[in-house]
């Protein structure tokens, strides 16, 4: 990840931040706005970082993942499942529920890792294919099983939906309490406040951006992260030294299951406490694209993740000013227009006008001795 | 070996053939039996609200008039002729076609199928086809009735709106319904409500209304900026929306059906739904197709406000006898949205 392409995406979050700044200040004070942007970001961004880390994972260790998008969806559902049966079924605290469907939403990523490892490293399936089958599995598992077991006559709990345990609580970082007696204004206690409410995020989301940096540390700085990269670069090579090349990327697939497990946990049990079927709509993708960008480095990844969640943060405050946007920016009033800017930006970031992305040498093949 | 493998497969295709053909029913060509299928929107039969109202109005078909009924959801827009001539070809009496995105094909599914009468909710008729009736609501008064409450009841006079798609135009008539609504009441009142109306507006059509978690996100951006009741109309992304207000304390309000009943993660802050009666418009429908009176053109439903369920303690007698006042005045017509059936270009 070099400087330039730092610089790059924080000049792009820089200058959407900006437009609603000035577009907003009207009717809002800039630091609320920006704080209120930046805590959006950061939320909307995690199920992208997370699903990027099991990308950066996956294809490290040379096995093409594009089935994200599936894993996330399928661990989404069974981590809500797990919950809501843990609550309503086994009859346990709401606590050890919600906690409990993060695990099982965990434990379903590996297993759609395992599924993925099988088919292209034991039987040697084109990767892509591979991911495909994931990602057409998981919308019909889901899908059918949600039907089953909640819906219609004959379903396990007769149509009624049972009331899901809840959501992950936030985390509240206690900086109003710290910083405000020194205040001796009321900007300033607003100030501290806002500043507050980025700080104030769900656990996912939190362990979402500590995983980035272990990640950062796994790959480049121990011996499991060089044996790794090696498996992806040069298998051969890797194998003529005594790594187990089937062993390392077999464990690298299913760590990188875990990460979208941890990604479909985000949706079904941090931001709402149901599931729809389809509810990933494309963020595995989306965060396929963020590793692309991020040229297969966990902060690369974490980065161009936050530049998706920082246009969806523009989408939404955007709006929330259409009344004040000035009459020679009308076009912007145009919700369609501001719903365009993600993919804008996905095309303006993967068309490399900042430089050639690499991919692992060995991406994609499989290894035959 | 060999014969093994071969029954295996004649097995496995039989398999796979059984479920095609496992429901026997009634032969709907004939006379005698009464078929009622509905096409769901690109979205999904339990959706809680929108498709979901429609299909009770056609279970209520089955209860009390031994109706036939069967269900097919679009997976993709492009399915919506298949799956309309799915039914026709079976000889179904009525079809429901749920949704704006169908009216171009229930219009042309009319031509197709003389004999069949079609129900197109939300699907404005600006000329009359035989055999096709519009299903209409006026969601622009139930959205100034939410507005309304929403004004009434915000303590920080920042209220907001978190919809699907406003290129649908009942979406953006419950939107600019909100506001109108809003600004009522402040005209009333003196007050000064900001009002938050956020549309999804992705290039896919049917992923603006599947998508809660943006709505939640939405939901929680409005109120960091201080917004305290949000009012959710768009299927699934509206109900991520509410869900997440009411996590945090906000008043919720749903859209399309009482939603207090249909979402019981929201239910203890919901304060009221714009309710688009679909299900007994639905029903008085196929009830007109099965008596032989079917009409065409246009038939509006009713819309309304849902009750406070919960919250009815916390909602002042002021603001009940308000709220009472503004419905019947939108009723009678003494007090009128201003909101034009479609968005103006």
């Amino acid at each position: 990840m070099d400087w330039k392409r730092f610089s790059f995406i924080f000049l792009i979050i820089i200058i959407l931040f900006s437009v609603v700044v000035l577009i907003g200040q009207v009717k809002s004070s800039p630091i609320v706005i920006i704080t209120s942007m930046l805590a959006t970001t950061i939320a909307v961004a995690t199920p992208l970082t997370l699903g990027a880390l099991a990308g950066v994972f996956s294809e490290r260790a040379g096995i093409v993942n594009i089935g994200i998008e599936g894993m996330m969806l399928s661990s989404a559902f069974f981590g809500w499942l797990g919950a809501i049966y843990m609550f309503h079924v086994f009859e346990y605290s709401i606590g050890i529920s919600i906690t409990m469907g993060v695990v099982f939403a965990i434990l379903a990523g590996m297993a759609m890792g395992l599924l993925l490892a099988v088919l292209s490293i034991t039987y040697k399936v084109d990767q892509i294919i591979g991911g495909t089958v994931i990602n057409i599995l998981a919308v019909g598992l889901t899908g059918f099983l949600n039907r089953q077991m909640f819906f219609g006559r004959g379903s396990v709990f007769e149509g009624n939906v049972p009331n899901s345990p809840g959501v992950l609580p936030t985390i509240h970082i206690p900086l109003t309490e710290i910083f405000s007696p020194l205040c001796n204004s009321a900007d300033c206690i607003l100030v501290v406040t806002s500043i507050n409410k980025v700080f104030d995020q769900k656990p996912v989301a939190i362990a979402a951006i500590l995983l980035v940096f272990v990640s950062h540390y796994i790959l480049f700085n121990t011996r499991w992260g060089l044996r790794t990269r090696a498996v992806g670069e040069h298998p051969k090579a890797a194998d003529t030294v005594g790594i187990n090349v089937i062993k390392m990327r077999y464990a690298n697939v299913i760590i990188g299951g875990a990460f979208a497990g941890l990604a479909g946990a985000y949706f079904t049990i941090e931001s709402v406490p149901s599931f729809e079927p389809l509810l990933t709509n494309g963020r595995g993708f989306i965060s396929l694209a963020a590793m692309i960008f991020g040229n297969w480095t966990p902060i690369g990844a974490w980065t161009a993740a936050l530049v998706f969640g920082a246009s969806q943060a523009l989408n939404i405050n955007i709006q929330i000013f259409r009344d004040v946007i000035p009459p020679q920016l009308a076009f912007l009033q145009q919700s369609y227009i501001v719903g365009l800017i993600p993919y804008i930006l996905t095309m303006v970031i993967l068309t490399g006008i900042i430089g050639r992305t690499t991919p692992p040498a060995a991406d994609g093949i499989p290894y035959e001795k | 070996m060999k014969k093994f493998y071969t029954l295996f497969a004649v097995l496995l295709v039989a398999a796979l053939l059984l479920p095609a053909c496992a429901p026997a029913e009634a032969d709907c060509s004939s006379e005698d039996v009464f078929c009622v299928g509905l096409v769901t929107d690109v979205g999904k039969i339990n959706d809680k609200s929108f498709n979901q109202s429609a299909w009770e109005g056609v279970q209520r078909a089955e209860a009390e008039l031994g109706a036939q009924v069967q269900y097919i959801e679009t997976a993709d827009a492009k399915d919506y002729d298949k799956n309309i001539a799915t039914f026709g070809d079976a000889g179904y009496d009525v079809i429901v076609t749920v949704g704006f995105g169908m009216g171009e094909a229930t219009v042309k599914a009319a031509g197709l199928y003389p004999n069949v009468d079609f129900v197109g909710v939300d699907q404005f008729q600006a000329a009359d086809t035989p055999g096709v009736v519009g299903l209409n609501f006026p969601e622009d008064n139930a959205g100034f009735l939410v507005g309304a409450l929403a004004a009434m009841m915000s303590e920080s006079h920042k209220i907001g709106a978190v919809c699907g798609t406003d290129v649908v135009p009942p979406v953006w008539r419950f939107g600019e319904g909100y506001k109108a609504g809003a600004a009522y009441v402040d005209g009333m009142m003196g007050s000064t409500t900001e009002v938050f109306v956020v549309y999804h507006s992705d290039v896919g059509f049917d992923k603006t209304f599947t998508d809660p978690e943006w709505g939640a996100q939405t939901a929680q951006s409005m109120m960091d900026q201080g917004a305290d009741a949000i009012f959710g109309c768009g299927g699934i992304t509206g109900n991520g929306a509410i869900t997440a207000a009411a996590q945090a304390g906000a008043y919720a309000i749903g859209v399309d059906a009482d939603q207090y009943l249909t979402l019981p993660e929201a239910a203890p802050r919901m304060l009221s739904s714009a309710m688009k009666l679909i299900t007994p418009g639905v029903f008085d429908l196929v009830k007109l197709s099965h008596d032989g009176n079917f009409p065409v053109g246009n038939f509006f439903g009713a819309a309304g406000y849902a009750p406070y369920h919960d919250l009815d303690s916390e909602v002042p007698a002021e603001v009940k006898a308000e709220m009472e006042k503004i419905n019947a005045g939108l009723l009678d017509g003494s007090i009128t949205t201003n909101v034009p059936p479609v968005k103006p270009e």
